[in-house]
């Protein structure tokens, strides 16, 4: 059990009060005013965006001018997932600036988003999934970006980031990516054949010689996402009752006929101390997995399987800066840091094993280096695996309601 | 002297202006995020604290599913299952230990009740990971079983005994103390009495002991059995989701968007639900109260 996992436990209790604004905002009966201070733009008006709709989100606001000078009063507030940063490149950052860098954390999307909102975070800097940046942006919690202070992102980062944009931001308007990951199956290589394991793909969830050695995130969009696939279900933002059903029926029938268990450490906590045999996995987390093995053990062990074709789940995420942020340039100089080769590079390879999307990031060398091992080649991806793959994007309310219905009803033990 | 009419009521001030911030206000909160409704962007919860604008679809359409084929209606079954067993047993195991301590320990008596303390020293988290470690594939305790030919047993695969017994871990010493200030008080002439008016030493239990220590009897059942009908991480730590109990429904909802209502109802069903054991001995002991004047 890692500090990680205490901290992922012990603040996933944190129950949200109601902020004084929000009591405040009761004369008006909740649910019906226009949000934000009415000045916002429905969000009605912006699409949802997926990658086959991309969307050009409107300008709230002015970007900060490219000459406003570097604010070094004060702590640059970062608002991030727990354990998403290397230390050591967050030390670099104040050494650099001569600032002092407060890093604020949340455990899931829900919690880091709902205490933005209501103001009980203020950050300079924030990490959203790209499913929530178009609702930031119609509420007006995301500030424009200057591209000028930001000249690492057309020079080391995939071109599909900056020109066009993304599909959640096209031309880049509020979002920088930060790291890129696919969605996948870790196994013990020294319990498990490679040709196995891609023989058996998705179905090692379900095999009987895994029985009690299987882990399955805990987190409802990727896992009822795999399943989808698995039952050759290519929209991952299904909102097909049946289709969903399936999906949880068959994690359902792994929890109950193999033993598998939910928990989001499954890969580098439970498959590195060899506790599991397979689990599902993101990318970094198998790659950031050596650092979690018993002393002696050889990171050979570790495998990672993802479609030949390279139709499996694909991501990333981002870094923003809110329209509060009191520190708005040196947040940008944030953001230029973490694109930066060396230490946007370090940050991946020395400790938290999700890769950004540099151009400079050869698959071949990354092995070559050892920053990858070999065995886990299918573990980095490049930028052609993003047309392949599939990514889940926003759903409305409606969907996302049939999602966690099903979701609930499978730990409530089904 | 003359006190003015308030005057004695006014004590109890504090403890109205606790119960009120503390108590009250929370509770409206939680009522009114059960009936509210959800931000329409991001999800997150919306009170409605003007009982006239409250809805009851989302209280309606979460107790159903604690009906009979609901998704609900396993872990409110073992819930209940996991609670009275481990109270029982907390029960068994803790007035055993409560009357030797009370009647046999002589000096010994303060360490043993130090000793009972003493896991309060350290968080119930941390010892409930201490027990992760114990009860892994390969941990102590399976070693130790090892042994005598047993095979290792996958205790943290979702078996409900595992997690029975990570709740009587976890409140016995609830159980135990007010057992222990019970049995202590009970007048040594009344036991002499009774072996001399020819009980024997089992009857004398049954006739005079234990009917004195029930109120205490009582009064630990609820005092460990209401917290465990909340606990979630005894299973979040110790089993799996096919030992989820009503707490980790709780729990659940909590990280999820758009759950605000829905967490507000089960709240207020498990309030409901509690109130059941607690109501019972209110009345338990307002009639032994009775009785005794």
């Amino acid at each position: 059990m890692s500090r990680r996992d205490f901290l992922l436990r012990a603040g996933g209790t944190a129950i949200a009060v109601p902020s004084l604004a929000a009591i405040l905002a009761a004369c008006q009966k909740p649910g019906t005013a226009p949000p934000g201070d009415g000045s916002s733009t429905a969000v009605g008006e912006i699409p949802i965006a997926n990658p086959n709709n991309p969307v050009l989100l409107p300008m709230v606001g002015e970007p900060i001018a490219a000459s406003t000078p570097i604010e070094t009063d004060g702590v640059l507030q970062v608002y991030n997932w727990d354990a998403y940063f290397y230390k050591k490149v967050l030390k670099a950052f104040e050494d650099e600036y001569g600032v002092k860098v407060e890093w604020t954390t949340f455990n899931n999307m829900e919690e880091g988003i709902q205490k933005l909102v209501a103001g009980q975070v203020t950050a300079d800097v924030f990490f959203p999934t790209t499913d929530y940046i178009r609702r930031l942006v119609a509420t007006d919690k995301l500030q424009p970006l200057q591209h000028e202070l930001l000249p690492n992102l057309p020079a080391n980062v995939w071109p599909v980031f900056s020109d066009p944009g993304p599909w959640y931001d096209l031309e880049a308007r509020y979002t920088v990516p930060y790291v890129i990951y696919t969605t996948g199956v870790a196994y013990r290589r020294d319990r498990v054949e490679d040709a196995q394991a891609a023989e058996l793909g998705y179905d090692a969830f379900f095999d009987p010689s895994f029985k009690d050695s299987v882990a399955y995130y805990d987190s409802y969009r990727d896992a009822l996402g795999m399943m989808l696939l698995r039952n050759g279900v290519t929209d991952p933002d299904s909102t097909d009752p049946a289709a969903i059903g399936a999906a949880k029926d068959a994690i359902l029938e792994m929890i109950n006929d193999n033993g598998a268990r939910l928990a989001i450490n499954g890969t580098y906590v439970k498959l590195s101390e060899g506790e599991v045999t397979v689990s599902q996995s993101w990318s970094g987390d198998i790659v950031g997995a050596k650092y979690y093995l018993p002393k002696g053990t050889s990171e050979d062990v570790l495998g990672y399987w993802y479609p030949d074709d390279k139709k499996g789940l694909i991501g990333n995420d981002t870094i923003t800066i809110p329209a509060n942020a009191p520190h708005p340039r040196l947040a940008h100089e944030f953001l230029n840091f973490f694109l930066d080769e060396k230490w946007g590079y370090m940050n991946f390879a020395d400790w938290n094993g999700y890769q950004p999307p540099f151009t400079s990031i050869d698959p071949d060398r990354l092995i070559a280096d050892g920053v990858v091992a070999p065995a886990l080649a299918k573990a980095v991806v490049s930028e052609e695996d993003f047309k392949q793959g599939y990514i889940q994007s926003e759903l409305t309310p409606e969907a996302d309601q049939i999602w966690l219905d099903a979701w609930n009803e499978i730990q409530a033990g089904g | 002297m003359d006190y003015p009419r308030w005057y004695w009521p006014a004590f109890t001030a504090t403890g109205l202006i606790w119960l009120v911030v503390f108590f009250v206000l929370p509770f409206y909160v939680v009522v009114s995020v059960a009936f509210g409704t959800v931000d329409p962007f991001f999800r997150t919860p919306l009170p409605v604290y003007q009982p006239w604008w409250w809805s009851f679809t989302t209280f309606t359409a979460t107790l159903q599913k604690f009906g009979a084929g609901g998704i609900y209606f396993d872990p409110l079954v073992r819930t209940l299952q996991y609670v009275v067993a481990a109270s029982a047993i907390c029960l068994v195991i803790g007035y055993a230990v409560a009357y030797y301590t009370a009647r046999f320990a002589g000096k010994r008596k303060g360490l043993i009740l130090v000793l009972l303390v003493a896991p309060f020293w350290i968080s119930y988290l941390m010892r409930i990971y201490a027990w992760q470690s114990l009860l892994q594939p390969d941990g102590y305790i399976n070693d130790f079983l090892g042994i005598f030919r047993i095979a290792p047993v996958e205790w943290l695969a979702g078996k409900p005994i595992t997690v029975i017994l990570g709740l009587v871990y976890g409140y016995i010493p609830f159980m135990i103390l007010p057992l222990f200030g019970s049995l202590d008080r009970i007048n040594q002439n009344l036991l002499e009495a009774g072996r001399d008016l020819g009980a024997s030493p089992f009857q004398t239990f049954r006739r005079v002991t234990l009917p004195l220590s029930k109120p205490a009897i009582l009064a630990g059942l609820v005092i460990v059995s209401l917290p465990m009908f909340g606990d979630y991480f005894t299973n979040n730590l110790l089993g799996t989701t096919t030992t989820s109990m009503y707490g980790n429904l709780l729990d659940n909802a909590v990280g999820q968007s758009g759950q605000g209502p829905e967490l507000g109802s089960l709240t207020l069903i498990l309030v409901a639900l509690v109130m059941i054991p607690m109501l019972y001995y209110l009345r338990a002991t307002k009639r032994a109260a009775e009785r005794r004047t």
